[in-house]
Parts: C-alpha cells; sequence; structure tokens
C-alpha cells in the first residue's frame, strides 16, 4: 500500500495505491494527519490504483471528511472501483462524499 | 483642524481635550462593541451589523463651531463615541434596548425614540436613540438601534440631502416620505412572517412529539423534527447488529428530498415506509454485509435500505433505484451501476416475494 500527498494551490490530493486495509490504514495515518490542519482546502483522494478497502480504511475517509467539515473545506473523492463504491453503498457511506 | 475654522478660545479647549482623550475613547469603543457583540450573543439575537466610529475631528470642530456655547466641556458632547446596531426584525429594536439598559445606565433625558416622533399620517425617520454611560469611562455615549431598512432609508434620504437644511422640491419630499411608510409597512410584514413560521413550527413539532404524524405535511421543518425523534434509530442498530458495526452519526437531511421525491406528503408516510419496509432494508443489509467484514456503517444506512426496498417492493425496479440515488447523491451515471448490483442482490432476497 503507498500513500501519496501532493499539493497545488489551495488544493491537496491523496493518492492511495493497492489495499487500504487495517495494516495499511495504520501506516498511512501519520501521512494523513497533519494534512487534517489543512482541511479548509479542498481534498481530493484519488482511488484509481485502490484495490480494496476495508472498515479501518473507511476511517481515515471519515477522519478527513471531519476535518474538512468543521474547516469548511471540501472533500472529492474520484476514480472509484465498482468493489470500493459497493462497499460504500452498503454502509451508507455513497452519500457521504462528492465522488467523480 | 481646518484653516477656514475660527473656534473661540473655549471650544479650543473642548477640541484639545478631545485630541488628549482619543485613545480613552478608542479603548472605550472596543470595549463597548464587545461587550455588545457577547451580551446579544448570549440573548439570541442575530444582528445585521454593529458599526461603531469616533467623531473625526473635523466632524467635532463644525458641531463647535455650530453650537459651541451649549457645551460646557467635552463631557457634555454625547456623540463624540457612536454605536450603531441594525438589527433584521423590527421587534429586535427593543429587545436590544433591553439588553443595553442591562449593559448601561441609559441617560433617559438625553435618549430618544425617534419611531414615537412621527404624526399618524406622517413617515420618515425611524430609530431609536440611547444615550449611555458605562462604568469606569467618564463620557457618555449614543447607541443608535433600528432595522437593516430603516438604516437604508436613513442613508438614502441623508444622500438625496432631504435633511440637509436645502429645501428640496415639495414632491420629492412626498416621494421619500411614501417610501418610508412602504419601508415601515416591509418591516411589519416581515414580523409577521417570522412570528407566524414560530408558531408554525411549534404546532409542527407539537404533532411530531405527540405521534399525530399523518397531520404534518413534509417540509424542512417537519422533517426536523422529525428527525430529532431518531425514527431510524432501530432500523440502524439492527444493520449494524448484522457485523457489530460501529454506527457513525450523520446528517440525514438529504433524506428530505428523497422522501419527497418518492411521493411521500407527509411525516406519516415516511413513517409508514419505516413501518412497512423494515425487513427489507434488513435483509439487503444482511445480504451485502453479512460476508464482509465492515464493522462500520453511517446512519444514513437504515434511510438508505428502507427506501430501496420501498422501490422494489413498489415495482419500480433499476430505474426506481438509480432515481433513488440521483436524488440523495445527484445525478451521476455510477448510479446506474449501483442500481444495477442492488437490483441483482435484491432479486432472490425474501421480502421481494412475500406481497
Amino acid at each position: 500500500m503507498k500513500t501519496k500527498v501532493t499539493r497545488e494551490e489551495g488544493q491537496i490530493t491523496i493518492e492511495f495505491t493497492g489495499r487500504l486495509d487495517t495494516p495499511a490504514a495504520q501506516e498511512a495515518n501519520p501521512e494523513i494527519t497533519p494534512l487534517l490542519d489543512e482541511a479548509d482546502k479542498t481534498i481530493i483522494i484519488d482511488c484509481k490504483e485502490l484495490t480494496y478497502i476495508s472498515s479501518s480504511g473507511l476511517r481515515i475517509f471519515l477522519t478527513i471528511r471531519k476535518a474538512a467539515e468543521d474547516r469548511k473545506g471540501k472533500v472529492i473523492v474520484q476514480n472509484i472501483n465498482n468493489d470500493i463504491r459497493s462497499v460504500f453503498m452498503m454502509t451508507g457511506f455513497l452519500n457521504l462524499f462528492e465522488i467523480r | 483642524m481646518s484653516q477656514s475654522t475660527q473656534l473661540d478660545p473655549h471650544c479650543m479647549a473642548i477640541m484639545q481635550e478631545y485630541r488628549d482623550r482619543r485613545p480613552l475613547f478608542a479603548e472605550a469603543e472596543l470595549k463597548i462593541a464587545a461587550l455588545l457583540r457577547q451580551s446579544l450573543k448570549e440573548a439570541g439575537i442575530h444582528l445585521a451589523s454593529i458599526e461603531s466610529r469616533i467623531k473625526t475631528e473635523d466632524s467635532l470642530e463644525g458641531k463647535l463651531e455650530r453650537k459651541g456655547n451649549k457645551y460646557k466641556s467635552l463631557a457634555d458632547i454625547t456623540d463624540i463615541l457612536g454605536v450603531r446596531l441594525i438589527t433584521y426584525y423590527i421587534d429586535d429594536v427593543d429587545k436590544v434596548a433591553t439588553a443595553i439598559e442591562r449593559l448601561f445606565d441609559v441617560d433617559w433625558e438625553n435618549s430618544i425614540d425617534k419611531r414615537k416622533l412621527h404624526d399618524i399620517d406622517s413617515f420618515g425617520y425611524l430609530s431609536l436613540h440611547y444615550v449611555c454611560k458605562m462604568k469606569d469611562f467618564p463620557y457618555r455615549f449614543e447607541i443608535q438601534m433600528r432595522t437593516v431598512l430603516q438604516h437604508a432609508w436613513a442613508n438614502l434620504d441623508h444622500d438625496t440631502g432631504y435633511k440637509s437644511g436645502v429645501e428640496i422640491p415639495k414632491r420629492y419630499m412626498r416621494s421619500m416620505s411614501r417610501l418610508a411608510g412602504m419601508l415601515e409597512l416591509i418591516d411589519e410584514e416581515f414580523s409577521r412572517i417570522r412570528s407566524e413560521l414560530t408558531d408554525y413550527r411549534r404546532k409542527i413539532h407539537k404533532l411530531v412529539s405527540s405521534g399525530n404524524l399523518d397531520e404534518v405535511p413534509l417540509d424542512g421543518d417537519s422533517f426536523r423534527s422529525f428527525l430529532g425523534l431518531d425514527p431510524f434509530r432501530q432500523i440502524n442498530r439492527k444493520i449494524a447488529a448484522v457485523n457489530q458495526a460501529e454506527i457513525q452519526e450523520v446528517s440525514l437531511l438529504p433524506y428530505l428530498a428523497v422522501f419527497k421525491g418518492i411521493g411521500c406528503k407527509t411525516l406519516g408516510d415516511i413513517h409508514n415506509i419505516i413501518k412497512d419496509n423494515f425487513e427489507g432494508a434488513y435483509q439487503i443489509a444482511c445480504y451485502q454485509m453479512g460476508l464482509t467484514d465492515l464493522d462500520i456503517v453511517s446512519s444514513s444506512i437504515g434511510p438508505q435500505n428502507l427506501c430501496i426496498a420501498y422501490i422494489l417492493k413498489k415495482g419500480w425496479g433499476k430505474g426506481g433505484v438509480r432515481y433513488f440515488f440521483d436524488l440523495l447523491n445527484g445525478k451521476e451515471e455510477s448510479n446506474e451501476t449501483v442500481a444495477e448490483m442492488i437490483v441483482e442482490q435484491a432479486k432472490d432476497l425474501p421480502f421481494m416475494n412475500q406481497q
């Protein structure tokens, strides 16, 4: 699992690659936590290379959403495959994010 | 000081006192504004704005030039420091006044309610002016209170020179007066609408609390009250229990458009959807989550599955489910994929075969 963070003006893109399961989520957390202070910006979570998401992964998405909500920012989830879309749907997460 | 002004020594002394005491006024300005903001916030009064200013040197000089003999010292001039509170509603002006009476000592002799100065057949400047005193500040200050519309009229009136002493044609004066009357009427209408809305909300809340849901039309206010009863708690808990999942509470207000979109007219209609589709919603969750280890759901899952079960039982099929997600998430091509997935999953579920 790899997490890549890139910053452009007023926008942060987080790219998850591989399986976002419990160990991977623990690994990703230190990279995500500092971003929460910048959640007043638009945060794009790019899932193009994300193949699997567990509950721990969903919690990361929720943490980012909460920070963005508190700081009047915006979260966009993009390029999710049908398996991950299905996980979002069955957990009631589908309408919590702007999904592109 | 402007070159053209010639003040007598008495007025010059007042001017000097003003210059010496200006920092004190600046300090008081901040303190008064902070006290007002805090107090009005606690009283739940929303203001359009708070403005404050310290009289400029030129303005004071002009005043002294015109009527300097009227004042013995700077303390006799009550508008060196002025604050203006602009409310949205006319009945908030009196509430603001009450808050000010509690905060400061009001010099009633010099305060004036310009709203009461007009004859019954005349219209014009409406504002409440209080001259106040505050502990540890030796000077009086003025607080003006008025509504946004009164404020707009006062500014326009000032701009047209209506009160500048220059005589303007009677027909323009009549137009300004007519406008003032109209704004007064609008101000009262806004307050009346607010009162009626508050009464409506109370009535709806009472009906919701007493369970007379069939009598409650579905709208933003009633839906909010309904959500206060936590109507999806039971289905969310039942679904969460499938995997001993944690429930993340999220706003369910987006479901107002969904329930309206699928034909609900009253809260009773939503109540019936919950009652009649509870089992179907649970079966969908069991099928989808039962073989996973997902142990987190959002509180949106209950209403989502209830709506899906309702739509499928109605025979609205894939198009109906897609319409549901279009209402909830906005129109997206991917909603078609999700709808297809759900219809495929649900076709063998027991609720689909129990009519």
